[in-house]
């Protein structure tokens, strides 16, 4: 029986071969788009978010108290590396690292600029976050009075690799202390605030400066895969009741703001693209049914069940949406693998990316989800289309029909 | 034909009513969104040039490149005279910059220093709107400090601050100044390093009489920026140059064109749905009428009549749909840019990407409702090209034994 129901249905989609390559290729190319734009989207605000936690907060940083108010050295956190020790031994943590920071100003001979110093250890940071793959040029050499710019910051110095630059900031003391320091990299974090007024030299260089002690840090950052975060936080804050503690979520709220936005975006387009695909594939089914009255009029006049022809609307339906979404398939893996291992190429808009932090090539994110939920929406759609054409066939009288026919 | 295809039209209800509800829908929402997008740009780069940056600059030729005392303008009188002849141009003003470390009792931070005159400044930026605190045109030495560096240095109006800077004959300067005046203009890398004197007493510190570091000016309308730039430039001296607000904000002005082209992309996707169920509809449609076309052609009709009552009815359900969504589209954005709308916080959570505004207006713009809807039309005339090709291959006879 049900084999009959697949034979009639792929001869009634044959017979009106246009309309259903028409329909097929609708729900195939707006699915296989609307994905690669989902993945293109997610995989953007993804690095920025990666890019903010690997250069700055990790999934959780810690400070001293009233340290984020004032933004001061005398606000630090003393035993920092005992506490980075002691995180690391947490199962929940992948890695823990720790930094000194103070604002002050930069000048080379022609240019002066407010800036930040970060005393950093290339080792930790390395492992922490992969910051050698910052690198824009030069090498990744900290020695006692080497340093690492931002990108931002060298265009706006007019200063490279082999340049000298000198950082003026006031120590533990409040008294101005000076450095000079020799560039030896250009970095790019793609984190704006740092590419845009970053300083990076050895920890020890900024002690020294700043007449800390070395095991001192205004900030600690965790790395973490934890599936809950916020417990994690709330773990480290009883552990730690005098440092301040907050999540990435908290420290960069834009940020995650912009990934809500983009879902909500995702989703409006994604609900008003399956309204239109719907109104498609209704008019088709509609359109087939009623062709075909006639003939579904005879076969219940002969006895066949209203609940067979019920079964097999949905099932030509459904097939139809079936090819639609395996096209679809086709067309986002194609989109979503070249968007993925190639990028998409944003150099037209160089400037604007590399001073508000993105990437000028932009990497598409894959997730099953996307293929999930639009299967779903594809089957719904195919389904709730045929409802009303099969108010025509119910309300049919097969004595009519017949007579008709005769 | 035209009769024909009105009472086609009137004839087949559904795909009618579906044609021109989907197009009116399409037309609508993409002018509304243009209207959106480009509204929300405009604001966010005009309220930006308007905090401190201004529609123009003119620098010494050297200057932006290099920087440094070596390449201020040295005769800013001169300039001022071509700005004063120059059509276009509303206000100007002279600027004077230095870098330095200001120290008070607890903290010291990096300060830009800038004399300006104040009365020019408050029509020239938002200095003047974006007060706070204290005085505004500050005499003598005195500040019109910004306050986020006001935070930072934990000053507030009467107390005295150290600022270590050097002149423009590079000598070094330490002098003490008081906070007279605290602004806010939100954008926040500018509130946490900026402070303002007037230019008099600057010169006198500074020693910076008749020299600066730039001129700004404003230009009216704004939009005739680049025209008023080189009408300036072709008066300056060779060792001058000028810069309209589009190079100033580069990266500005390039991240709302990145994100039109996002948002572009995004409904173009929406437009190939559309044009595919308009196409499969007007498909339906010809098929069913197959038979009829077969008569026609067998009374001798030209393909290219048939074509034509086929355009005839795309045309008419477009336009009028068109039309229809032109004019709610238009009054929507209309009404949007009288009235923005305004999302409390946002210049807050956005202030590093310079967003100052919490408001967004919409622009209402009859240009652009014209290609945005001249666009839709050209892609449902498209979408009829597949039936007509549809309808050419059968004879007439094969057209009037269709079943």
């Amino acid at each position: 029986m049900y084999k009959t129901m697949l034979k009639i249905a792929y001869q009634s989609m044959l017979e009106r071969r246009g309309r259903t390559i028409l329909l097929v290729l609708m729900i195939g190319l707006s699915m296989g788009t609307m994905v690669a734009l989902e993945g293109l989207y997610d995989g953007m605000t993804q690095r920025m978010i990666d890019k903010a936690m690997r250069s700055d907060s990790g999934a959780i940083s810690l400070y001293a108290p009233n340290y984020r108010l004032k933004q001061t050295i005398a606000y630090r956190i003393n035993d920092a590396d005992t506490i980075c020790q002691t995180l690391r031994n947490l199962p929940e943590v992948d890695d823990a690292r720790y930094r000194i920071r103070t604002d002050g100003l930069i000048q080379t001979a022609k240019k002066s600029r407010s800036a930040i110093l970060l005393g950093i250890n290339l080792h930790d940071e390395n492992r922490f976050g992969n910051f050698k793959a910052f690198v824009q040029s030069g090498h990744l050499v900290l020695g006692k009075n080497d340093a690492l710019i931002g990108s931002e910051l060298a265009k706006k110095l007019k200063v490279a690799v082999g340049s000298h630059v000198t950082f003026a900031t006031q120590d533990r003391h409040n008294n101005l202390q000076s450095i000079s320091l020799h560039i030896t990299a250009v970095v790019r974090t793609s984190n704006m605030v740092f590419d845009a007024r970053a300083l990076y030299v050895a920890r020890n260089t900024a002690v020294a400066l700043l007449d800390t002690d070395a095991h001192s840090a205004t900030q600690i950052a965790i790395s973490s895969h934890h599936a809950d975060v916020q417990k994690l936080k709330e773990k480290i804050a009883r552990i730690y009741p005098r440092l301040s503690v907050h999540t990435f979520t908290e420290l960069y709220p834009q940020l995650k703001q912009m990934q809500a936005l983009m879902s909500a975006f995702n989703g409006i387009t994604f609900f008003i693209v399956m309204i239109v695909v719907f109104i498609g594939i209704l008019g088709v089914m509609y359109v087939n049914i009623l062709d075909r009255i006639r003939e579904f009029g005879i076969l219940l006049s002969i006895g066949y069940s209203y609940r067979y022809i019920r079964l097999q609307t949905m099932l030509e339906s459904l097939i139809l949406g079936f090819f639609g979404y395996m096209l679809g398939v086709l067309v986002g893996w194609i989109l979503l693998g070249y968007l993925h291992r190639y990028g998409l190429n944003l150099n037209m808009f160089g400037d604007a990316a590399e001073f508000f932090g993105m990437d000028t090539v932009v990497y598409a994110a894959i997730k099953g989800s996307y293929f999930v939920y639009t299967w779903m929406a594809i089957m719904f759609a195919s389904v709730l289309s045929i409802w009303l054409p099969l108010r025509n066939i119910k309300k049919l009288n097969p004595i009519e029909v017949v007579r008709s026919i005769a | 034909m035209l009769k024909l295809a009105l009472k086609n039209i009137r004839f087949y209800k559904g795909r009618s009513i579906t044609t021109f509800v989907l197009t009116f829908v399409a037309g609508y929402f993409f002018i509304v969104y243009v209207a959106f997008m480009d509204g929300a740009h405009g604001s966010m780069l005009h309220n930006a040039l308007h905090v401190y940056t201004g529609a123009l600059r003119i620098y010494q030729k050297a200057y932006r490149q290099e920087g440094g005392n070596d390449h201020l303008i040295n005769d800013t009188a001169t300039i001022y005279r071509i700005l004063k002849t120059t059509k276009g141009v509303r206000t100007y003003g002279a600027r004077i910059e230095t870098y330095g470390i200001a120290s008070s009792r607890k903290h010291s931070a990096a300060m830009m220093l800038c004399g300006v005159d104040f009365s020019k400044e408050a029509q020239l930026s938002s200095l003047k709107k974006a007060w706070r605190a204290g005085v505004y045109a500050t005499n003598g030495s005195c500040l019109y400090m910004g306050e986020g560096l006001a935070k930072r240095l934990y000053v507030n109006v009467g107390d005295t601050i150290r600022f270590s800077g050097s002149a423009v004959n590079d000598v070094r300067v330490t002098q003490h100044f008081q906070v007279c005046g605290i602004f806010k203009t939100g954008m926040y890398d500018f509130d946490a390093q900026s402070a303002f004197m007037n230019r008099r007493y600057f010169d006198t510190v500074f020693h910076a009489k008749n020299i600066s570091t730039y001129v700004v000016a404003n230009t009216v309308p704004i939009g005739r920026t680049k025209q008023v730039a080189a009408a300036v430039a072709k008066k300056l001296p060779q060792d001058l140059e000028v810069y309209t607000w589009q190079t100033l904000m580069k990266p500005m002005v390039e991240i709302m064109k990145m994100d039109s082209f996002f948002g572009y992309i995004s409904i173009a996707l929406f437009f190939l749905v559309i044009f595919f169920v308009i196409m499969i509809y007007g498909f339906i449609n010809v098929s069913a009428r197959i038979k009829e076309f077969g008569v026609l052609k067998s009374i001798g009709v030209s393909n290219g009549t048939i074509n034509r009552l086929l355009v005839y009815e795309i045309v008419i359900l477009t336009a009028g749909a068109l039309l229809l969504a032109a004019l709610l589209g238009g009054g929507t954005a209309y009404y949007f840019q009288l009235h923005p709308f305004v999302i409390p916080g946002m210049s807050d959570t956005y202030k590093q990407y310079g967003v100052v505004s919490d408001t967004l207006p919409m622009l209402f713009n009859p240009w652009t409702i014209a290609w945005n809807s001249a666009l839709l039309f050209v892609l449902n005339l498209l979408s009829v090209v597949y039936p007509m090709l549809y309808v050419r291959s059968f004879t007439p006879v094969e057209a009037m034994r269709h079943v």
